[in-house]
């Protein structure tokens, strides 16, 4: 079943008095489970696209369905709730709120979300952190931890909600190739438990062994 | 909700130097609106006190005609109306269980002429049966020079304030009879002069009606006086007899009225020769000293007046009644209730409140009041630009991280309440913290007897004695106040931190 169904997606940012294209029309399918990879070089618009499916963008033209639900005429209100019950996120840097420690990072979402109970959300949250290997942690702050170590955190706060997707954009772009290289074994590892669609994107080649399906991204356009 | 309080608690702790600040301020500021709410109220209940317990009781009774009811000050030196009928009015008053006291006052104007071609000057005078004002107003003015006005002894007693004034108006220094000037006590204006002053131990005075029938009367100076406190307002009244008060407005005063009623009682006695002796002793006896065999035509012009006794003052006529109450804060009902009984007995008379009758003393009160509060506001308004300012900069600072949480799935009410919650915590810590300080040193300060002559601070402590005060409701308007403070504030930093989107998380990356 398609989980994501993208038609016709364009994107223009106002630059001054020019506009610069990011999308250029990109048609895409990404079925449910699926751990999917976005490859291209900087600026091809791997970000711009990852952003208008996570609902933080929004769509000059063309049709974006999550779920069989069009995101681009949504309110606020509306893609604020999607994002929280839907998708998840893993950012570059700066996941997590510094004042929380990793357990109530991972809480975040399921605070927000106000239908479990306390007891409900935290044996959530300590079951993916422990998946993503952090027990030890679990009272840490984020300055207290190692970039992979933000990273397992980001992954787990991702999935605690049981979201359709999870979105990653370039989630080892900082880190050495090594924690890289277990950040996406994690990924995989967390697709292949909990079911869910991963779509990363990556300007790095070496990582794309990890990848079950790749799309290429070239100036706003998809390369088949 | 307790999400939102636990990430402003820590953001508070963690970004410790910008709490320290808008803590700062806003402690200062709950201290200072405090005391500044202290202070206004303190003086509100200190001239209050002033008013009623020092110069006029809580009620004023005047005349049904009186235009306006502020009969204190009234401006332009327009004239009292009279009221003649006193005696009902006591029998009126005597049987209303709420009242303490009342004493019954001739109020006007009277011009103080010069003997030496200059201009004269205006002054209020209270009239009174000084015997009945010390009774009650007990100790609200001693003499600095002379003394008091003995029972029934005619004579003026000026207040220290009304000497400079003089002086400056008529270049005239009064000191009581029998008296040496006090050097010590000499205006700073008239200080330079002291070797050349003109002394005075008496003056001309001349009732100041709308009407002309007024006589003029040479009045000796038994004493220069001042009001225990607020002698700026107080400062304009002297006072004199009740008697010399009468001749000087022209009014009927008792020894004529006396004249007169003895007049009809000889005519009655006439025939009997020997009752007429005995009638001519006894009018000797009450009028005892204005030139008894021309009785018709007795003439006080410039007369020095004596001490009379035995006279019926109360036939007089007066110009209000004070009234003290023995419960002060049923004001409104006590005046409603004279007025129905003045009413139904049709007498033409009318009660006003204090507050009323000071009217412009009590609008003084309104403007330092005003001046007060506007200092008030123009701190807050300082603090709060820079708390707006400060949280402002924290919002933009933390724009990676607001976004990331909108990211996440916080609504945009999750990042208001938020900075909303930051700033009530601090407000409620330091706010809190400097409300119980402004509270416990406006409970200290009157322990400290803090008192001082200078009419300006007196004005401020609305009396002698520094005794601010902060009633229930006084503490819940600076509790509003407070909270009014951290809406304002979090409103432009909660309007720049909800514009912060998802976007901007990622833009800077
Ligand atoms: N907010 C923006 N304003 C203007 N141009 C932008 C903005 N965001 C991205 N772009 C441009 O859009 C293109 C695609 O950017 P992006 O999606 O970030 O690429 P990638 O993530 O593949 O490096 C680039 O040319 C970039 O400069
Ligand atoms: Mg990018």
């Amino acid at each position: 079943m398609d989980i994501i169904d993208i038609k016709g997606l364009v994107k223009n940012y106002p630059l001054g008095e020019t506009t610069v294209h990011a999308l250029r029309g990109v048609d895409l399918t990404i079925q449910e489970g699926e751990f999917m990879s976005i490859v291209g070089p900087s600026g091809s618009g791997k970000t711009t696209l990852l952003n208008i499916i996570g609902c933080i963008d929004f769509a000059t033209e063309g049709s974006v369905k999550v779920h069989e639900t069009e995101i681009t005429a949504l309110t606020d209100r509306e893609v604020t709730d999607l994002r929280l019950h839907k998708i998840g996120f893993i950012f570059q840097t700066f996941n997590l709120i510094p004042v929380l420690d990793v357990i109530e990072n991972v809480e975040f979402p399921l605070l927000l979300m106000k239908n479990q109970s306390k007891g409900e959300i935290r044996k959530r949250a300590d079951k993916l952190i422990d998946e993503v290997g952090l027990s030890e942690y679990a009272e840490h702050r984020p300055a207290e931890l190692s970039g992979g170590q933000r990273q397992r955190v980001a992954i787990a706060r991702a999935l605690v909600t049981n979201p359709d997707i999870v979105l990653a954009d370039e989630p080892t772009a900082n880190l050495d190739s090594v924690t890289g290289a277990q950040i996406l074994e994690l990924m995989k590892k967390m697709n292949e438990i909990e079911k869910t669609t991963f779509i990363f994107s990556t300007h790095d080649e070496h990582v794309l062994k990890y990848a079950q399906k790749i799309v290429k991204i070239k100036d706003g356009r998809i390369e088949r | 909700m307790e999400l939102i309080l636990k990430i402003a608690w820590r953001n508070i702790k963690r970004h410790k130097g910008k709490s320290f600040i808008i803590g700062v301020i806003l402690f200062l500021g709950a201290l200072l609106m405090t005391l500044g709410n202290g202070v206004i109220s303190g003086m509100d209940k200190g001239i209050e006190s002033n008013i009623i317990n020092g110069f006029m009781g809580d009620i004023a009774i005047i005349s049904e005609k009186e235009k306006t009811d502020s009969i204190l000050m009234k401006m332009y030196g327009e004239s009292i109306e009279t009221i003649p009928n006193y005696k009902e009015i006591k029998a009126i008053l005597l049987k209303e269980n709420y009242i303490e006291s009342f004493i019954p006052v001739g109020k006007n104007m009277v011009m103080v002429l010069s003997e030496d071609d200059g201009d004269p000057w205006y002054m209020y005078i209270l009239g009174v049966d000084f015997k009945e004002y010390k009774k009650m107003f007990k100790g609200n003015i001693y003499a600095i020079e002379g003394r008091l006005l003995k029972d029934d002894e005619p004579g003026i007693l000026v207040p220290a304030f009304m000497r400079n004034e003089l002086y400056t108006r008529m270049n005239i220094w009064m000191i009581p009879e029998n008296s040496k000037l006090v050097e010590d006590n000499l205006s700073d204006d008239a200080r330079p002069y002291k070797d050349e002053l003109s002394l005075k131990t008496n003056a001309v005075f001349m009732g100041a009606r709308n009407d002309s029938s007024t006589s003029d009367i040479r009045l000796a100076v038994k004493g220069i006086i001042k009001y225990r406190a607020l002698n700026t307002f107080w400062g304009h009244f002297p006072i004199t007899d009740i008697e010399s008060y009468r001749n000087c407005m022209g009014y009927f005063s008792a020894s004529e009225l006396a004249v007169s009623i003895s007049k009809d009682t000889q005519k009655l006695l006439d025939a009997e020769a020997e009752n007429l002796d005995a009638m001519f002793g006894r009018d000797s006896l009450i009028v005892s000293d204005t030139g008894s065999s021309d009785i018709g035509s007795i003439d006080f012009k410039k007369k020095e007046l004596t001490t009379k006794t035995g006279l019926d003052l109360e036939s007089g006529i007066y110009n209000c009644v004070f009234v003290k109450l023995k419960d002060s804060s049923r004001l409104e009902r006590s005046v409603n209730m004279l007025n129905a009984k003045f009413k139904q007995a049709g007498m033409g008379i009318r009660a006003v409140t204090w507050k009323k009758a000071s009217g412009f003393i009590g609008s003084m009160a309104v403007l330092i009041k005003g001046a007060l509060f506007v200092f008030v506001m123009i701190l807050f308004f300082v603090a709060i630009i820079i708390i707006v300012n400060t949280l402002t900069m924290a919002a933009l600072e933390r724009t990676t991280e607001i976004g990331m949480m909108r990211a996440v799935g916080a609504r945009k009410s999750f990042i208001g309440g938020m900075f909303l919650g930051e700033t009530v915590i601090l407000s409620g810590i330091f706010g809190g913290l400097g409300f119980i300080l402004g509270i416990i040193i406006v409970n200290i300060i009157p322990l400290l007897q803090i008192t001082t002559s200078n009419d300006l601070l007196q004005l401020l402590y609305g009396g002698d004695t520094f005794k601010p005060f902060l009633s229930f409701f006084d503490m819940l308007f600076v509790i509003i106040q407070l909270a009014l403070v951290t809406i304002i504030t979090v409103l432009y930093p909660v309007k720049v931190a909800n514009s912060i989107t998802p976007l901007d998380a990622i833009a800077r990356e």
